[in-house]
């Protein structure tokens, strides 16, 4: 069987790049912080892992219920319940070491400054090896996604994040606005390696017994393969106002919905909800990336980014 | 937390609108305990997305080997398509999970108490218990009659108590009365049903002076059962947060109220 070369490099040529076994990554949210699946599967297959998203002081999240399933799909409130900055690294981050998948932390701030001193207390950091800076969360009052509407706040976290820490850094974008590209083109100018696109998208579901919203918050984020379609048209126009690598997050369950996601314009896909209903979703989403590379004689990932875009 | 495809042994109303699904029992569930739950998931296509937690109901030996059961209402979709499932169909599981009952030793006399569908793990629990050498005694409350598990299913040296909201079966009302009386005899408790049966049971445990320990087995939505979503959240009254699906689904009460 022919080998396939499924490498991805981010931040190629910056002071510390991040090379990825695979474009397979995990999303954040979706796989906790990974301590229990390594436990269980061989996290060191995967291409990377995102953490949960952090913040700088613990988070309780929100009052339940904080989920609801909806036609393939579901919608989230969890509120970045989460054990804070400090714990992650004292505690979590030790374990990521000795791990030889790269770790992104995925981080939430509520003002711009917070995003300044999460980036700082993670640089340098052993077992971090890159940050996913979170604008687009549709589930706290204040911070995330109301840095994510604005392309000049969105830079301005961005350049932020940047002034505090040489990793890698992908910022993670929603798709709650008009139009996304100024967004991109924005963080990619203000010192972004890379993109991910995109977060859930807000929405709400009602419980007609009771007339009442079913989430304790009233809306939420809808993720699953109901929003595949959306993600891929936003990764589609996100490539044609950057250069910098896409990360697609977005209803991926299947290796040809990596497929899909990668001749977009994507560098990586990122692995959700799929986990959600089969904890070995991400390892089957690239055993079934591996022999779709097989057998159309796709020697090198790269040959297949970006084909399905128009040329003009 | 294995991903599995099991194979339907049996299908049967078993009580008024109550399933039983028994299913051939994988190796990594031979160390379950009663309380723990399993991930079911419905059909094979993305719609609906998510499993559904069940406890495990029972264990047996069938004709093919070691067999597992989860008992359910047909409530929703998931249910619904869980009760047409036959013979020889597949369906695919991850367990066990969560943390389970923890009986101590050389206690005796224990008692279990139920809300509606809430006797589901309460009966694997009874049998353990049983076999053991212990004194079980079962109280079940629901509705009405079709609602609790039938006598007849339970070993013989089960003592069972049932109380229906009608009367139609057993004391009319609630399990709250006959559990204030028996809390005294009892030296451990373990208890299955709505939060608002709980909060019942632990009001009547503080009255009564005796600090008896109560382990409750909770429910909540759940997208994944397994510790990752964060859904199943938990405030106990004395602050922080826990999920159900991992830290539970058995809380002692006195540490969530």
């Amino acid at each position: 069987m022919a080998h396939v070369d499924l490498s991805v490099t981010l931040a190629a040529g910056q002071k510390q790049e991040l090379r990825l076994r695979n474009p397979v990554m995990v999303a954040s949210g979706t796989f906790s912080n990974g301590i229990e699946f390594a436990k269980r599967f061989d996290v060191d297959e995967l291409g990377a892992i995102v953490s949960k998203g952090t913040t700088l002081r613990p988070r309780r999240g929100n009052p339940v219920p904080r989920t609801v399933e909806t036609p393939s799909g579901m919608i989230n409130s969890i509120g970045f319940q989460n054990v804070g900055v400090g714990t992650l690294v004292s505690e979590v981050a030790p374990v990521w070491a000795r791990w030889q998948a790269p770790v992104l932390v995925n981080i939430m701030g509520e003002t711009l400054a917070e995003y300044g001193q999460l980036a700082q207390r993670l640089d340098g950091v052993p077992g971090v090896a890159g940050l996913e800076v979170n604008i687009s969360c549709p589930n706290v009052e204040a911070g995330g996604l109301e840095f994510g509407q604005d392309p000049l706040l969105a830079a301005d976290v961005t350049r932020e994040v940047r002034r505090h820490t040489a990793l890698p850094m992908s910022v993670k974008v929603t798709p709650g606005v008009t139009d996304l590209r100024p967004i991109v083109a924005a963080v990619s100018d203000a010192g972004a390696d890379a993109i991910t696109v995109m977060n859930t998208v807000p929405a709400m579901a009602i419980d007609v017994r009771a007339r009442r919203p079913v989430l304790a918050t009233a809306f939420g984020g809808l993720s699953g393969p109901a929003v595949k379609p959306i993600a891929l048209r936003l990764v589609y126009l996100a490539a044609s106002v950057t250069n910098l690598p896409i990360l697609a997050a977005g209803g991926v369950s299947s290796g040809l919905d990596a497929v899909e996601f990668l001749m977009a314009g994507a560098s990586a896909i990122q692995v959700g909800t799929a986990t959600f209903r089969d904890p070995q979703a991400p390892w089957k989403v690239l055993a079934e990336l591996r022999e779709w590379c097989e057998r159309e004689g796709v020697s090198s990932i790269g040959e297949i980014v970006g084909v399905a875009r128009r040329r003009d | 937390m294995r991903s599995l495809d099991v194979e339907v042994t049996e299908s049967a109303r078993l009580y008024g609108d109550t399933h039983v699904l028994w299913m051939t029992r994988p190796p990594h569930l031979a160390n379950a305990t009663p309380g723990q739950f399993v991930m079911v998931y419905i059909g094979e296509h993305t719609d609906p997305l998510l499993g559904r937690a069940f406890s495990i109901h029972r264990t047996r030996e069938g004709e093919q080997g070691p067999e597992f059961a989860v008992l359910f209402d047909v409530v929703g979709r998931g249910t619904e398509w869980l009760s047409r499932r036959e013979p020889g169909d597949a369906v695919r599981v991850v367990g066990p999970l969560g943390r389970g009952f923890e009986p101590r030793e050389r206690v005796q006399r224990m008692l279990l108490v139920g809300g509606g569908i809430g006797c589901a793990p309460l009966i694997w629990l009874a049998d353990r218990l049983i076999e053991e050498g212990r004194e079980v005694t079962l109280l079940l409350g629901g509705r009405t009659e079709a609602q609790i598990f039938p006598a007849a299913q339970l070993p013989p040296a089960v003592e069972l108590i049932a109380t229906t909201e009608d009367g139609s079966l057993g004391t009319r009302g609630l399990v709250t009365k006959p559990f204030e009386e028996l809390l005294p005899w009892s030296d451990q408790v373990f208890a299955c049903g709505p939060n608002r049966m709980f909060e019942a049971m632990h009001d009547v445990a503080r009255r009564s002076g005796l600090r008896k320990p109560i382990q409750a087995l909770l429910e909540g939505t759940m997208a994944c059962g397994m510790g990752i979503c964060y859904s199943c959240a938990v405030f106990p009254r004395r602050g922080g947060v826990r999920l159900i699906c991992t830290d539970g689904p058995m809380f002692d009460l006195r540490d969530l109220y």
